[in-house]
């Protein structure tokens, strides 16, 4: 599936300091990770700012409390700090390493609050918004974001609910049939299709 | 539960791997599922971790869409916590993106441990790589040494180490998981004090656990003690088990 990276993602990397900004490529990422795995604090700064708002954006999405978000963001960045060395770019581009790994926290703490309080107000109910942001060019590209809002919209309404709850909202496919009524085939071909919609798609651009 | 699942039991392993890239199995599922493919056949294995690499990527780019920053303060408090941060999580053997090859060394590195002579062939099967790696210089080693201690709660530590290529090998076979919370956390500790060799959270410890310490240093002892949130620089928490390196 390289063919999704190439042309590599526009990430850019604004530094305060400088008002030039740069276009960080996949390439670039993978590199900077593995100067933060030797302790390079500059490069877990530039790392940080060229991916920031992609993480937070997420985590963001997921939580959907300001507090959460913040301590989770916060910690998914403090875990790259002290586990860079562990990832493998035969696996996968440091992008994709890194939102797994904001993904992954941010799920296990949607599921342990509604564990610890069943929230149902907070977390239970319908689909909400994704944040309306203030992002500038600098860090996503408003081209690019067009790009996969036209192919999230590609995607049929079920397909695009599955993806809501189990991505969006932590479920795990079983609490998205018991959501739907649908049975867990039904739920699972559903998720399929809506990613190789996606997939194809973004391959396309 | 209001209707039967089929769940990793009976279901095609390629079909879980979009719920399980997303983190949409259950706990329980995701755990027997790994333990499947630990066991699958390799191409099996290959096309699933494909599969997962695949979704992980495309949502990648779909984070594009809902990119939003995060306040300014983030980032002074990130960089001067890791500016004093020295703890580092050991890279274990096993992780969500593991490899069946990943597991091939892990057993491999049990079996030398626990003596069946297999190291030649365990590390055979792995890809060579241009350099040899850290667990394969230790294990060449000509002042190879093993030291292994129980673990209280159960199971047993094991450290493989060579004090001429200044590095070791850890092995923890049915170490119980740390509490939500805490984590297992090692210190080499030498006549200057203890210095953190990592941390293991509750998703590294796996049945069997691998991870390298890549510098003993004068260290004389590897301590473990259980620690809060995601590790401490110096140890706080109660001490689970002290292995002498010697």
């Amino acid at each position: 599936m390289t063919s999704l990276l190439d042309p590599p993602v526009k990430l850019r990397l604004d530094a305060s300091d400088n008002l030039r900004t740069t276009t960080v490529t996949s390439a670039d990422l993978d590199g900077l990770l593995r100067r933060v795995a030797q302790r390079d604090a500059d490069a877990f700064a530039a790392f940080y700012d060229a991916t920031r708002a992609r993480v937070y954006g997420l985590v963001t999405r997921v939580l959907r409390d300001r507090g959460y978000s913040e301590e989770t963001t916060q910690d998914v960045y403090l875990q790259v700090w002290r586990t860079a060395e562990s990832y493998d770019p035969a696996s996968g581009t440091a992008l994709a390493w890194l939102l797994t790994l904001a993904h992954r926290r941010a799920v296990d703490r949607v599921r342990s609050e509604q564990a610890a309080s069943q929230r149902e107000s907070r977390y239970g109910s319908a689909t909400v918004e994704p944040p309306i942001d203030h992002v500038s060019d600098a860090v996503v590209t408003s081209d690019e974001r067009r790009q996969v809002a036209a192919c999230l919209d590609g995607l049929t309404d079920m397909q695009r609910e599955c993806i809501e709850l189990a991505y969006y909202q932590g479920m795990t496919y079983v609490q998205v049939s018991e959501r739907l009524s649908a049975n867990l085939a039904t739920v699972k071909s559903r998720m399929r299709d809506a990613l190789r919609g996606l997939r194809s798609c973004l391959d396309a651009r | 539960m209001t209707q039967p699942h089929d769940g990793v039991q009976d279901g095609d392993l390629l079909d879980l791997a979009v719920p399980y890239a997303l983190h949409a199995l259950p706990d329980g599922e995701r755990d027997a599922l790994e333990g499947r493919l630990a066991h699958a056949a390799l191409y099996e294995a290959d096309a699933f971790y494909d599969e997962v690499r695949a979704v992980r990527e495309t949502m990648a780019l779909v984070s594009s869409a809902g990119a939003a920053e995060p306040p300014a303060e983030l980032r002074q408090r990130l960089l001067s916590q890791v500016a004093g941060d020295n703890v580092r999580t050991l890279p274990t053997a096993r992780g969500e993106s593991g490899r069946r090859r990943r597991t091939t060394l892990l057993t491999a590195a049990a079996a030398a441990v626990i003596g069946l002579g297999a190291v030649g062939v365990g590390l055979s099967l792995w890809p060579q790589p241009a350099q040899p790696s850290t667990a394969q210089q230790v294990f060449a080693a000509p002042d190879v040494h093993t030291i292994s201690g129980d673990i209280p709660g159960g199971g047993t530590a094991t450290v493989v180490f060579s004090r001429d290529k200044n590095a070791g090998v850890l092995v923890m076979n049915n170490v119980p998981k740390p509490k939500p919370g805490t984590v297992y956390q090692m210190w080499l500790v030498s006549d200057k004090g203890e210095t953190s060799a990592g941390t293991m959270d509750d998703k590294a410890v796996a049945p069997s656990t691998t991870a390298v310490l890549p510098d003993l240093g004068n260290s004389k002892a590897l301590k473990f003690t259980v620690e809060p949130g995601s590790g401490s620089t110096q140890p706080t928490g109660q001490v689970v088990a002290e292995l002498p390196l010697v």
